[in-house]
């Protein structure tokens, strides 16, 4: 006699069935958030800031009102990171896997370690070390030092999966060195570069270590400026600024996930 | 450059001034931060690898509708930075949190009120950072998990128990330890979740901070980084050493 349903069809429909529910679990506080930020109920304290207008729209205008400045500086830090981790760390990679020097494994190890020591110690260590150096410059540096890892591991899976004979070919055809890396190897390694460009843009918006340590009141990232929100506006505030957060972050990962970039398993640095 | 600095100036700071490196290790308050760093972390480990098992091992292997989208929804949390997990558990889990609503509408009484900022609350946000790490490298490791084997030893007459034991864990085990140990490593690492959530108690990263911000003990502070960095980095080395 056989059973009605076999037990492998069980464990099937158990095992979506736990996933399911995890996915639910995970979800479910960034549903209350989201409600938080559009469904004009008299949330706890929303009373208490008079400047609030009504409605999801008057919300989000006075969020971006009172951070406006930490989003501009999120912005600028992005935007300065992105093209400089890659002008940096596409070459860097290059070097390291196409055209090794002595002592390049070295200085390839040693900028992989801010991926292996704690997040704060790195941020402690650039605040220590800063003595009056610009504030901007600053954290150029400490998100640099974070980034650059993603760039030079995605780049050298690029390049490892691409094949060096191309190259070889180019120039016993007669093209020079730069000639062979520029029209034969770049073109080939672009969905690298966008993957880590998305990557780099990812962890520089979300970075919050470096950011809050050496925040000043004149030069503060958004993720520094969500501690603030938290500990001092109301919900639904706190709400609209966390949704004004994950807008640009989620896209990116969402694309980071169907470019196959697996570099972000690690995720943000909580 | 961006990377050697700071970590020079770390080192530097440490071995100039070895008394603050001693007070870390000997006054009760540094080695209490340190400690729970440690339990926290392995026990956050422990239990999201336990948890991720089977999500894991069905995204790996199962095709289903809607697939894509239960799994983007659990590694979404991997976009958020430590401060929104402490909101999020302060929304769910804070004193006019969503959890003691719904219980309150339920049952008539508010449980769980308050209870993001315990010890407890604390350990539910590590595990919801760890979780989606955790599925999202074990699933890694088991699309090329040979369940050939398995169906070998099936066919050679061995019981469940056995092929559990000797098939399926020695091969998962290399993939476990390597999981176990880049989530103990985020944990250890963890300072945003505790900002926002920890009350009474501390963890070294908010140990660090506040010495630095509050007592401006730049020697303490640099010395408890060191320490933190080298617990850290010698766990994930044993770990992934084992694994591989």
């Amino acid at each position: 006699m056989s059973l009605p349903v076999s037990p492998r069809k069980v464990a099937r429909a158990a095992g979506i069935a736990v996933a399911v529910s995890l996915a639910a679990c995970l979800v479910a506080p960034l549903v209350v958030t989201a409600a938080g930020a559009f469904v004009d109920a008299d949330w706890y304290g929303k009373r208490s800031e008079g400047a609030l207008g009504t409605g999801a729209a008057g919300l989000f205008r006075y969020v971006l009102g009172i951070w406006s400045n930490a989003l501009l500086t999120s912005l600028r830090l992005v935007g300065t990171v992105v093209p400089l981790a890659l002008l940096i760390g596409a070459p860097a990679a290059f070097a390291f896997r196409r055209r090794p020097f002595p002592g390049s494994a070295f200085v390839e190890a040693l900028a992989m370690t801010p991926l292996a020591i704690p997040g704060i110690a790195l941020a402690v260590g650039l605040l220590l070390g800063a003595g009056r150096a610009p504030r901007f410059g600053l954290l150029v540096a400490g998100h640099l030092a974070y980034t650059l890892p993603l760039v030079l591991k995605t780049i050298s899976n690029a390049l490892e999966r691409e094949r060096a004979d191309l190259e070889r070919a180019a120039r016993s055809l007669g093209a020079g060195p730069w000639q062979a890396a520029a029209w034969v190897t770049l073109p080939r390694l672009v969905p690298g570069l966008v993957l880590s460009a998305l990557l780099v843009f990812a962890v520089s918006w979300g970075e919050f270590n470096v950011s809050f340590l050496l925040a000043t009141p004149l030069v503060q990232t958004f993720p520094a400026g969500l501690y603030t929100t938290y500990t001092t506006n109301s919900f639904p505030v706190a709400a609209a600024a966390t949704l004004i957060f994950l807008a640009p972050i989620v896209p990116a990962f969402l694309a980071i996930q169907a470019l196959g970039g697996e570099e972000f398993r690690r995720g943000l640095s909580s | 450059m961006c990377v050697v600095w700071p970590l020079a100036r770390l080192a530097a700071g440490t071995f100039s001034s070895p008394r603050a490196f001693l007070e870390v290790l000997a006054a009760g308050r540094y080695r209490t931060s340190l400690v729970n760093s440690l339990a926290l972390s392995a026990g956050a480990a422990l239990v999201s690898v336990a948890l991720a098992l089977v999500p894991a091992w069905v995204f790996a292997r199962e095709r289903f509708p809607g697939r894509d989208l239960v799994r983007t929804a659990v590694s979404l949390p991997l976009t958020f930075s430590g401060v929104l997990v402490g909101f999020l558990a302060i929304v769910m889990l804070g004193r006019i949190g969503a959890v003691p609503k719904l219980a309150g509408l339920v049952t008539g009484r508010e449980l769980f009120a308050g209870s993001a900022f315990t010890l407890s609350g604390l350990f539910l946000a590590y595990l919801y950072f760890e979780i989606p790490r955790a599925v999202m490298t074990l699933e890694a490791a088991f699309r090329h998990f040979p369940l050939e084997l398995e169906a070998a030893a099936r066919s050679l007459g061995a019981g469940p128990f056995a092929r559990l034991f000797h098939v399926t864990l020695p091969y998962a085990a290399p993939a476990l330890l390597s999981t176990l140990a880049v989530t103990f490593s985020a944990s250890m690492g963890s300072f945003g979740v505790a900002l926002v959530l920890s009350r009474r108690f501390t963890v070294a990263p908010l140990e660090i901070y506040t010495e630095l911000t509050a007592f401006l003990n730049d020697a303490v502070a640099g010395a408890l980084c060191v320490v933190l960095a080298a617990l850290t980095f010698c766990v994930d080395r044993l770990l992934t050493r084992r694994a591989a």
